[in-house]
């Protein structure tokens, strides 16, 4: 079998050669225009590129459905019977955080919360992962020309999943909030204490720069501050499992269990706006309901 | 011809990069198709070819990753370019040669590239190396090698690469 040559003359060659070589150059010298321009370029190729990427990703579900549905059953009425008991405790604890949260000032948080919680959001599936192993990203099918920007940030019902960190036409890239290289504003829903939220190399998070002070402990749930990023106040991050406090630091971390496990989710919500909270809103008290 | 297997490699690279390898994954870490890919063109077709698919190929896989754009062509460049110039040095490459070559380099690349994205402190060089670029490495030289033996077997690669590289 022979393949088929682009036979192009010596000149041809030196030339597209000269080309790359000014393109590299050009990368180093001016990384921040060229990567602006290559990015816009790029949108149409990014459109292009995910029509294969969604027909293999929906070929890919199918699969996985048919998977989950007739193949991989086993052990499904046991784990129903588990549910079924765990959702039973669930119910009771339920029950009994409504009783307590109704005659506490948490009501009146909520209720801000809920204020908050009413951004315009964008519904979009999960179509594929990182490409690499540096980075823990999500691809989505949703982009720039529904209106996805970089640094908007991506929720479920269930917690936070992570933030955009590009965007072509037709898909965005989400950086998982179990990545080490994000960093989102969060809050002890309990102490009220505020730090930054960090991946970590297990897979896992960490909450930093939490005020010695401070009396948190496992069990405590973390949830967005707010104050800076895509987020509103109030979305759960992740529970406390561990606190590490370290002789002479000036603050201490807590290491957290995301609410949300990235690698299974599936379908998601990107927050495109919010009333953010201006210094004297966050700060005051919140006002009675007439 | 070449240019249309070229395109196809670069649009096709991606779906099975980004949906497919993450269930193929050992210990949480995916060989890089892409680094493959442009390894083999280089070798084959020569230096040119191997530096324009990686330039392309970088800018295509950096879309749909947090990678930025500049260390993602620059790098997939430099490995085409590179395997190019080898690929011109010998005469004989047998896949074993091939699969050793491919460990190397792709340690190599793997080493540079936390330097270049500027990663979290927690993601060391020990870290890097241990949990991402050997065993990246290790797979990137399996799946090339499988990939140059298939190739071996049922092309005359010597010939072919002559011919590309016309």
């Amino acid at each position: 079998m022979r393949m088929v040559n682009l036979r192009v003359s010596y000149n041809a060659r030196r030339l597209a050669l000269g080309l790359a070589v000014i393109l590299v150059l050009g990368f180093l010298l001016l990384p921040g225009q060229l990567q602006s321009v290559f990015q816009s370029i790029g949108s149409p190729l990014g459109w292009v590129i995910s029509w294969p990427l969604q027909a293999v990703a929906g070929i890919h579900d199918r699969i996985a459905d048919i998977w989950g549905r007739y193949v991989a059953l086993q052990g499904v009425e046991e784990e129903n019977q588990q549910l079924k008991r765990e959702l039973d405790l669930l119910k009771e604890q339920n029950g009994q955080l409504r009783e307590a949260s109704a005659a506490t000032e948490r009501l009146s948080a909520l209720l801000e919360f809920k204020r908050q919680a009413l951004p315009t959001s964008v519904a979009a599936q999960v179509i594929g992962r990182d490409i690499g192993n540096w980075y823990k990203t999500i691809i989505l099918n949703k982009g720039a020309s529904d209106g996805i920007q970089s640094d908007q940030g991506v929720i479920t019902p269930a917690g936070v999943v992570g933030r955009i960190v590009k965007t072509t036409a037709s898909t965005a890239v989400v950086l998982l909030v179990t990545d080490p290289n994000n960093a989102i504003a969060g809050l002890i829903q309990r102490t009220r204490d505020e730090g930054i939220v960090e991946g970590t190399t297990q897979g896992q998070a960490r909450l930093k720069y939490i005020p010695l002070l401070s009396n948190a402990r496992p069990g405590d749930h973390v949830v967005t501050s707010g104050l800076v990023g895509g987020f509103p106040r109030g979305i759960p991050i992740g529970t406390i499992i561990r606190i590490d406090k370290e002789e002479e630091a000036l603050f201490q971390s807590a290491e957290l269990s995301p609410e949300v496990d990235p690698n299974r989710v599936e379908d998601v919500l990107v927050i495109r706006s919010f009333p953010l909270p201006t210094e004297g809103e966050r700060l005051s008290v919140p006002k009675p309901k007439p | 011809m070449k240019a249309l297997i070229y395109c196809t490699v670069i649009v096709g690279l991606v779906p099975v990069q980004s949906v497919l390898l993450s269930h193929l994954s050992v210990w949480g870490v995916k060989p890089d198709l892409g680094f493959v890919a442009v390894c083999l063109i280089g070798l084959i077709a020569g230096e040119l070819d191997g530096l324009l698919v990686g330039l392309a190929l970088g800018w295509a896989m950096s879309l749909f990753s947090a990678q930025d754009l500049i260390s993602s062509v620059i790098l997939k460049g430099a490995v085409g370019y590179i395997a190019g110039l080898a690929g011109r040095q010998v005469v004989y490459l047998s896949p074993v040669v091939l699969v050793m070559g491919l460990l190397v380099v792709s340690c190599v690349v793997g080493l540079v590239t936390p330097l270049a994205l500027k990663l979290s402190p927690q993601q060391d060089l020990l870290w890097a190396a241990w949990m991402v670029v050997l065993p990246q490495a290790c797979l990137d030289a399996v799946i090339g090698g499988a990939i140059y033996w298939l190739l071996w077997s049922r092309l005359n690669i010597e010939q072919v690469m002559s011919e590309s590289r016309m």
